[in-house]
């Protein structure tokens, strides 16, 4: 009787872990994203719309937020996961080195010039995602706070002018690894002429000297210092904290930086209170950075030419109507009329280079982000000085880079 | 096999089982990782043997010790050492006679346990939002009673950072050391304190020479246990510092994740596991002991 009703299960259970979409039933797929459910209102619009216009091929929306690429590398390699995957570009090298992802040359072809951020994509010469949104982080500030100032062009004029006003620059310092001032400090490091690691002729570096780097330290430090920035950010990790987010809208704090949409929720909130301008040096070309997400076939996909056809969809301007994402199309992107308030990232778009420039040798960009972190926040909280910080970063990366 | 033997082996069988697959199969494959170079991305067969090189780099590494100091010290022995101190106080409080008389003992013992009730991962962002420099509501009281001139950012300065870490763990935590107390004082028979108290014994002395002896083996119990659930704990360092400011609140346990699933090194973070596991062990051995020597005496 056990036994029977044993098989019984496994028979059930075998029914149930079969192909869906087997028979003359819509081929079902699975699409997940990463992103927080607040910010994904305008994609379940735009996922809706393909469920109700193509019977044939019904795409279940799936959200495992904040983004977790080893969750899918370990479905994909136990021969599930969903259809199609978010991938953030800084990950696609490593599902991609694995194999777990579809190649999608040959549905793309020539469309792969419209794209931006494509060296993040392509690895040993075959290209394993589509660029699907593509963002920076632009200065975003309260207008009557900044007052008569105009948004700084240079990190030195961004000290000056918020050191005059109380909470000038309110920025995300906390020494975790995933702390968003990485952002910033590599914008400064990359305006003045520095990286953290560079690639000469396939031969991994440091990218900056000690000098750079003891400036940089010192320069974020002396925003504490200075009054321009309050300690308490010392603490915060991320740019969407509610410090910053209410800081902005309340007019508490006067500038920040932020991704388009973090910024969109925030004037949800803020209504016309705050607006945004390229970063310091922004307009200056590969002094920020080009991030975003692509869109990648997962191998185990039974149904890669109807996954590609969602994805054709997901990257069209039908659905950046109603995603308030920027598009990695250059074609969709200029199509899109956006507010004036977003001109800043508008403008600092093009100026942007994507992290390729950190992806390929032995160190991830998640470890030399820690490292990064861990240093500045060293010095901000007296720890270290700026120049032991510096050599701790150069020794970090030289070690790191001999694998 | 003799047939008794055979008779039980079918009774034993899911039993093994489920110790096999779930503990003994991690367990070693735990092992066997901390000598391969694997990363996340990886399937298990793409492994390559990579000889003691994983306990090379995470034996040199300065900060593995830095986070085994703050593990020992910080983590472990200070959050059991003021659990142990402010959940004796708590659970005499409830054992006490004085909210019995005021009909509060079964509000007191119900509030006390509400810690326990919140998840780890909300209590963690209640407490940040509490420590907050600028919104925080301990901050806003302090600067409201004059005690700070501004707000301080409790959980990113070196000189209180530690401590906040420690309030958090000791919140969230305190609830099973305040009950399986007051269960060890509700087991102290009440005519050793008439006894005690006709020979003129005050309330001290009843605590030192009748209370504090009898709860000997359940202290040693929370003790050992609250060790073995601290010294491996995750969640409130990384939620609550991410192991700054700098590198000063790295334990051990942050250090695994940041070498298995930051620098993608599987192997590194299966060698710090091992060293972890290894301490864990002395533990579990000392309370396995100390469970088997009360079972003897019962």
């Amino acid at each position: 009787m056990a036994a029977s009703a044993a098989v019984a299960l496994c028979l059930g259970l075998a029914a149930c872990s079969g192909d869906d979409s087997g028979g003359d039933g819509p081929v079902k797929l699975v699409f997940r994203q990463f992103d927080p459910e607040s910010e994904i209102g305008g994609l379940k619009t735009a996922v809706d719309a393909w469920n109700g216009s193509h019977p044939d091929i019904q795409v279940e929306l799936q959200t495992l937020s904040p983004n977790n690429i080893q969750q899918f590398a370990r479905e994909a390699n136990s021969g599930s996961g969903p259809d199609i995957n978010q991938v953030a570009f800084a990950d696609v090298a490593f599902v991609a080195n694995s194999k777990i992802l579809q190649p999608l040359d040959e549905y793309l072809g020539a469309g792969k010039d419209d794209l931006l951020a494509t060296d993040m994509v392509t690895f040993e010469d075959k290209t394993w995602a589509v660029p699907w949104t593509a963002d920076t982080m632009a200065l975003v500030y309260n207008k009557e706070k900044l007052g008569s100032n105009k948004p700084p062009t240079t990190w030195e004029e961004l000290a000056t002018t918020a050191a005059s006003i109380k909470n000038g620059f309110c920025f995300p310092a906390a020494g975790s690894q995933t702390s968003a001032q990485w952002f910033a400090i590599n914008y400064y490091l990359w305006s003045h002429g520095g990286a953290f690691i560079q690639n000469t002729n396939g031969a991994w570096s440091t990218g900056a000297t000690k000098e750079q780097l003891t400036s940089a330290l010192d320069f974020f430090n002396g925003l504490f210092t200075s009054g321009a920035t309050s300690k308490s950010f010392q603490a915060v990790q991320d740019y969407s904290d509610p410090s910053i987010v209410n800081g902005l809208a309340t007019g508490d704090c006067a500038m920040s930086y932020m991704p388009p949409a973090t910024f969109a929720t925030l004037t949800k909130q803020a209504g016309d209170k705050v607006t945004s301008a390229p970063m310091p040096s922004g307009l200056t070309d590969g002094a920020t950075h080009l991030g975003g997400r692509a869109l990648a076939v997962n191998r185990n996909s039974k149904h890669p030419d109807q996954a590609y056809e969602v994805i054709k969809y997901l990257t069209s301007a039908e659905t950046f109507k109603t995603y308030s994402q920027y598009p990695a199309s250059k074609k969709t992107l200029t199509e899109l009329d956006v507010p004036e308030a977003q001109k800043g990232y508008v403008e600092q778009l093009p100026h942007s280079r994507s992290m390729a420039r950190y992806i390929g040798s032995d160190l991830t960009v998640a470890s030399i982000q820690q490292l990064v972190n861990q240093q500045f926040s060293a010095v901000y909280s007296g720890q270290s000085s700026s120049a032991d910080a510096a050599q701790a970063i150069l020794d970090g990366l030289a070690k790191g880079l001999k694998g | 096999m003799s047939r008794p033997g055979r008779q039980a082996l079918p009774l034993v069988t899911p039993a093994l089982l489920v110790i096999g697959v779930l503990f003994l199969f991690p367990g070693v494959y735990n092992v066997v990782l901390a000598f391969q170079d694997l990363t996340p991305f990886d399937a298990p067969g793409d492994a390559e043997w990579a000889g003691l090189a994983n306990f090379q780099a995470v034996l040199t590494d300065p900060l593995v010790g830095s986070a085994a100091v703050n593990t020992v010290f910080w983590l472990t022995a200070a959050t059991v050492i003021i659990r142990l101190v402010i959940g004796m106080g708590l659970a005499l409080l409830l054992h006490s006679r004085v909210l019995h008389r005021w009909r509060l003992r079964g509000f007191a013992r119900t509030a006390v346990l509400v810690p326990w009730m919140v998840p780890p991962v909300v209590a963690v962002a209640c407490w940040k939002w509490i420590f907050d420099g600028n919104t925080g509501v301990l901050n806003q009281f302090l600067v409201a009673i004059g005690v700070l001139p501004e707000g301080v950012p409790f959980l990113a300065q070196t000189s209180t950072v530690w401590w906040s870490v420690i309030a958090i763990i000791v919140w969230r935590e305190l609830p099973f050391v305040v009950i399986v107390l007051l269960a060890g004082l509700q087991s102290v028979p009440e005519e050793q304190y008439e006894a005690a108290a006709l020979d003129g014994a005050g309330r001290w002395a009843s605590f030192r020479h009748i209370t504090l002896p009898s709860l000997r083996p359940v202290i040693t119990v929370v003790v050992l246990m609250t060790v073995i659930q601290t010294f491996n704990n995750f969640v409130y360092v990384w939620l609550s510092t991410g192991g700054g400011p700098g590198t000063y609140t790295q334990v051990l346990a942050t250090q695994l994740y940041s070498k298995a699933f930051v620098a993608n090194s599987l192997g590194e973070g299966a060698a710090i596991g091992l060293a972890m596991t290894a301490v864990m062990a002395v533990f579990a051995l000392a309370y396995l002991r100390v469970s088997d020597r009360g079972r003897v005496e019962a």
